[in-house]
């Protein structure tokens, strides 16, 4: 298959040409069939309907949708587990959707994924190192003693002393170290970019932020770009340098993290930041400013999507489906009318959007932020 | 005499796990008054559900149960599963996480809601049923008579926990725990169901208790908040107090969930602030403060003896020798 | 069990004192002694069923199972030279139970060894491929599950002539499918796990992953599956003995000895029972043992 590779060897293994992304994700589609209790065909759901988006070297994108956005469909077509219906998912120069078997294996070898049960994505008859090891063994990068010295090297680099955990198994670890083992085996091969899809979500809080922590330390380290899936708004902002928010399968903005949260431009994110209970004194309790249910994705609305719940929703909206149009630098949003305008005439509730705006500027407005500053004894892996 | 709805005194639950014995709750005092909400905040482990459950009588047999909990003066710790099944639903009733496997997947919602009228009250079907729709449409489902003959897989997720809200307040219950009732779910869709919880308590004079992880839900609908940690409570006070303009959190670890949740307004990639190691084992509790070998400021008194929950200030007790000064790490 | 944790040496030194029980220590002592009876009560069993079977004739000399001599035919129980008593034709009842007992013990390991891997092999690989493997594969079995295996045994006895071998065969037609479509099942479940998913995103290779990852997660309910089906492999070997088309005499087997039995079973019920409690014995501490083996492992 391949030859030996350098052990240890950066992200920019092969050189990409300045300003040229890492990933580079163009009409995206994923459908699945869904069927009905005893097999029947029920409909098919497109999950991913025509998404493009670019990842730079060296950045953080952040995902955000809810339930049925499709952003983990979305996260499993970019590795083509299993391969989008259409579109081209360029990686590193090549189109991963064009390639197969070992030339795929070989493509996609820089990108590496992290899921969101830490036990589920560890086989439970394996040890830690075993677990951690197993993508060098499949790629044949180095004799058995190379690949115990970089199990080790990688189980140190993510907090976790080889001599007490490397012969453990899954069940003797914790939800925090479970996923260490597995963020050690995505790094094994080291990646340029790792796609997380709500990596943290199921642990606890306290485990949460230690995990955070360890993304940024490694992305300090390591230089990787990642693409960070979750339905956590605030995570998301945390840990991304530039956001994408989903709904239904489409992209409904992007652009820089401090933009779309200061300024959301789609309504669809200001509904969403509306919605987040915040601990900060005197802020507005969270409001509902978004109605109804979330359609069913067998059949979506026509045009926009969002406009069965959207306080602007005017009848252009189910004739015509907005395409992402650039409103500020690397701002894009897809809605006929962004919260950037004035509200359309005809829109159902006219007077929904002089009141969404309060609430994050009126948090702004206050100035300092509590935040504490780093304190307390040096991680330990929880 | 207190007017207290629910008053807790001491209560305290242990487990026999795999041939040892883990003490899931130790020794915790709380009231709720009619009307009034209040947030149970901890990670998984800290007891929060199972002292609910407890009080509930939702726990296996041989639980060992402690303590006092009574509802309206009666006391319901030691009662027998029949007795307690008198309680459950015309007095307090709970809703759960996962709908989804709350609610029969093979019968109608209708009959569902209907099979919890007619469980505690003496009413014909056509009437339970009449009861049933009323219900549907007090938890705002559109078109209640049309849901009524649907299936749960016909519903979305926050549908399905209006569902189980409605068979939760099928005989007007006095007092609803909702166990992470919005946990799993969108944080839009989470937003009206807090929202329909607030005006049936409004509505129906209910007390309502929040059993979450989620400190920004207890901020944003709480009148108290308790916070537990290893089975005990560690910081107790009125939601103003926690994190009203002048308020401060004082209990270490409480500061440290505030601390390690990422907020809107941190600078993307900044580091958060980290607390080291997991959660205590529950068979084998450290003496001191069970959260002082994780604690960075825990000093040598805080590992000899563990605090015990006191008031420190009006209606804000803490249980901690060394607490954060107003709020703001030292 | 779980280790201590490294902030424990952080606390004071000296165990920590004692906190008054809420759990009386009673109770859990009596779940954990039930619970290792549970495991080792049948296994202790079975393995005494084993020795006596396997190992007694080895160390201890008896008579023969197949002749005797009619001078002592129809001796009772507990008489001298014959500690089960003898049948009708002076055979010892004794031997023809541990030798009835050896050919019950091989026909059953070597149909669940045949089944297990036989068996295993085409579900696992039906369940992992997938599509017209599994659908040929899927066929296959179904072809072998609809033979009655009563029936397919006589119609090999008749053809082949009868004996331990094409019992064994004959069986084995029944235990194959069974095994193929649990580990079919099994595999249908474990592929879409999280784990396999990252083991083919890591890039190892499928039969890397069969190997690795599909096999050790599925042993333990393939162990327990096997030791729940032995009772129902041991009574179609008797009652294939019993109707002459299984091991043919004079060799003894325990549904020979029943056949024999049973037409004297009103006056010497003894040569009914004494066969019978022996498989009541087997099957009941096999199921126990799967049982608490299924408890210990967590297996559905």
């Amino acid at each position: 298959m391949t030859g030996r590779h350098a052990m240890g060897s950066s992200p920019n293994g092969d050189k990409l040409p300045a300003g040229e992304p890492l990933l580079s994700a163009r009409d995206v589609v994923q459908e699945f069939v869904v069927r009905e209790r005893g097999g029947t065909k029920a409909g098919v759901v497109q999950a991913v309907s025509g998404i493009s988006f670019d990842v730079m070297q060296g950045e953080t994108l952040g995902v955000v949708g809810e339930t049925g956005s499709g952003k983990s469909t979305l996260a499993r077509a970019i590795l083509q587990a299993p391969r989008p219906k259409s579109g081209s998912v360029v990686f590193r120069g090549a189109d991963l959707t064009k390639l197969s078997g070992s030339r795929l294996l070989q493509a996609r070898r820089h990108m590496q994924f992290v899921f969101q049960d830490p036990f589920g994505s560890l086989d439970p008859k394996w040890q830690v190192r075993s677990i951690v090891e197993e993508p060098l063994v499949a790629y044949r990068t180095s004799n058995r003693a190379g690949r115990r010295k970089r199990v080790d090297e990688l189980l140190d680099l993510v907090g976790l002393d080889p001599a007490r955990y490397a012969k453990r198994h899954p069940r003797e670890l914790s939800g925090g170290q479970a996923q260490r083992v597995a963020i050690a085996r995505a790094l094994a091969l080291s990646p340029s970019l790792i796609i997380c899809d709500e990596a943290v979500s199921s642990l606890d809080v306290l485990i949460q932020a230690q995990v955070l922590n360890l993304f940024e330390k490694l992305r300090g380290e390591l230089g990787l770009s990642y693409l960070f899936i979750a339905h956590d708004l605030a995570l998301v902002k945390q840990v991304s340098d530039r956001v994408a928010v989903m709904y239904l399968g489409k992209l409904c903005e992007v652009g820089p993290g401090e933009s779309v949260y200061r300024e959301p431009l789609h309504p669809y994110t200001r509904a969403l930041l509306d919605s987040i209970p915040s601990t900060e004194p005197g802020a507005r309790r969270a409001s509902a400013t978004i109605k109804g249910e979330p359609p069913s994705p067998i059949n979506p609305p026509s045009g926009c999507r969002f406009r069965t719940r959207c306080p602007r929703a005017t009848d252009k909206c189910a004739l015509e489906e907005p395409m992402p149009k650039e409103m500020a630098p690397g701002h894009l949003v897809a809605c006929h009318f962004p919260l950037s305008e004035p509200a359309p005439v005809g829109a159902a509730s006219a007077s929904a959007d002089t009141t969404t705006g309060a609430p994050i500027r009126s948090v702004l407005a206050r100035g300092t932020t509590p935040g504490a500053p780093v304190r307390g004894r040096p991680p330990e892996p929880p | 005499m207190s007017q207290s709805l629910l008053e807790v005194e001491d209560l305290r639950v242990g487990f026999a796990v795999g041939g040892r014995e883990l003490r899931a709750v130790d020794g915790i005092t709380f009231s709720v008054n009619p009307g009034n909400t209040l947030a149970i905040i901890g990670e998984s482990g800290s007891g929060k559900t199972v002292s609910c459950r407890a009080i509930m009588g939702l726990l296996p047999a041989g639980t060992s149960i402690n303590g006092s909990a009574r509802l309206r003066g009666s006391e319901l710790i030691g009662l027998s599963d029949s007795e307690l099944r008198r309680y459950r639903g015309s007095d307090m009733a709970m809703v759960f996480q996962d709908p989804a496997r709350s609610l029969n997947p093979t019968m109608k919602i209708g009959v569902q809601i209907t099979e919890a009228i007619t469980t505690h009250r003496k009413v014909g079907k056509a009437e339970a049923q009449t009861q049933a729709v009323e219900l549907l449409r007090l938890v705002r489902i559109p078109a209640a008579e049309r849901r009524f003959h649907e299936y749960p897989h016909q519903l979305s997720g926050g549908m399905r926990q209006r569902v189980m809200i409605a068979m939760a307040l099928a005989c007007r219950p006095k007092l609803l725990i909702a166990d992470e009732a919005t946990t799993a779910l969108d944080v839009t869709t989470q937003v009206q169901i807090m929202e329909l919880l607030l005006e049936l308590q409004s509505e129906l004079e209910m007390a309502l208790i929040l059993i979450s992880h989620d400190l920004g839900l207890a901020a944003s609908y709480a009148d108290e908040v308790i916070v537990m940690y290893a089975g005990k409570i560690v910081e107790q006070a009125p939601a103003a107090a926690l994190f009203g303009r002048g308020g401060s959190v004082r209990m270490r670890y409480t500061r440290a969930l505030l601390d390690a949740i990422p907020h809107m307004e941190r600078a993307a990639h900044s580091a958060l602030p980290v607390v080291g190691g997991r959660p205590p084992d529950m068979t084998a509790l450290p003496v001191g403060c069970s959260f002082a070998p994780r604690c960075g400021s825990a000093a040598d008194d805080c590992l000899a003896k563990a605090p015990a929950l006191t008031e420190h200030a009006p209606g804000h007790k803490w249980a901690c020798w060394h607490p954060c000064e107003n709020g703001v790490h030292p | 069990m779980a280790a201590p944790l490294p902030e424990a040496a952080f606390v004071a030194a000296g165990p920590p004192p004692p906190l008054p029980s809420l759990v009386s220590s009673r109770k859990l002592r009596t779940q954990r002694l039930g619970r290792t009876l549970r495991l080792w009560i049948p296994a202790g069993l079975l393995l005494a069923l084993l020795a006596l079977c396997f190992v007694w004739p080895l160390v201890y000399h008896i008579p023969s199972s197949t002749n005797g001599n009619i001078i002592n035919a129809d001796a009772p129980p507990l008489s001298p030279g014959a500690w089960l008593g003898t049948d009708q034709n002076g055979v010892d009842e004794f031997s023809q139970l541990v030798y009835g007992g050896q050919v019950s013990f091989e026909v059953f390991i070597a149909v669940t060894a045949i089944g297990m891997v036989l068996g295993s092999c085409i579900g696992i690989i039906a369940g992992y491929f997938g599509g017209w493997v599994d659908a040929v594969l899927s066929r296959v079995l179904d072809i072998l599950i609809a033979f009655p295996a009563l029936v397919l045994a006589l119609a090999i006895a008749e053809g082949l002539g009868p004996s331990e071998f094409h019992v064994i065969l004959a069986i084995s037609v029944f235990s194959i499918p069974a095994f193929g479509r649990v580990t079919r099942g099994a595999t249908l479940v474990l592929r879409e796990l999280p784990f396999m998913v990252a083991a083919r995103l890591a890039g190892a290779r499928r039969w890397r992953i069969i190997l690795r990852h599909i096999v050790p997660n599925i042993l333990p309910g393939i162990l327990t599956f096997s030791l729940l089906g032995i009772g129902i492999v041991i009574i179609l070997e008797g009652a294939l003995d019993f109707l002459g088309y299984g091991v043919p005499p004079p060799t003894a087997t325990i549904g020979a000895m029943i056949a024999n039995g049973q037409q004297t079973m009103t006056v010497t019920p003894e040569y009914v029972l004494i066969p019978s409690i022996f498989l009541l014995l087997v099957v009941v501490s096999v199921n126990m043992l799967g049982d608490a083996l299924r408890e210990r492992w967590g297996v559905q």
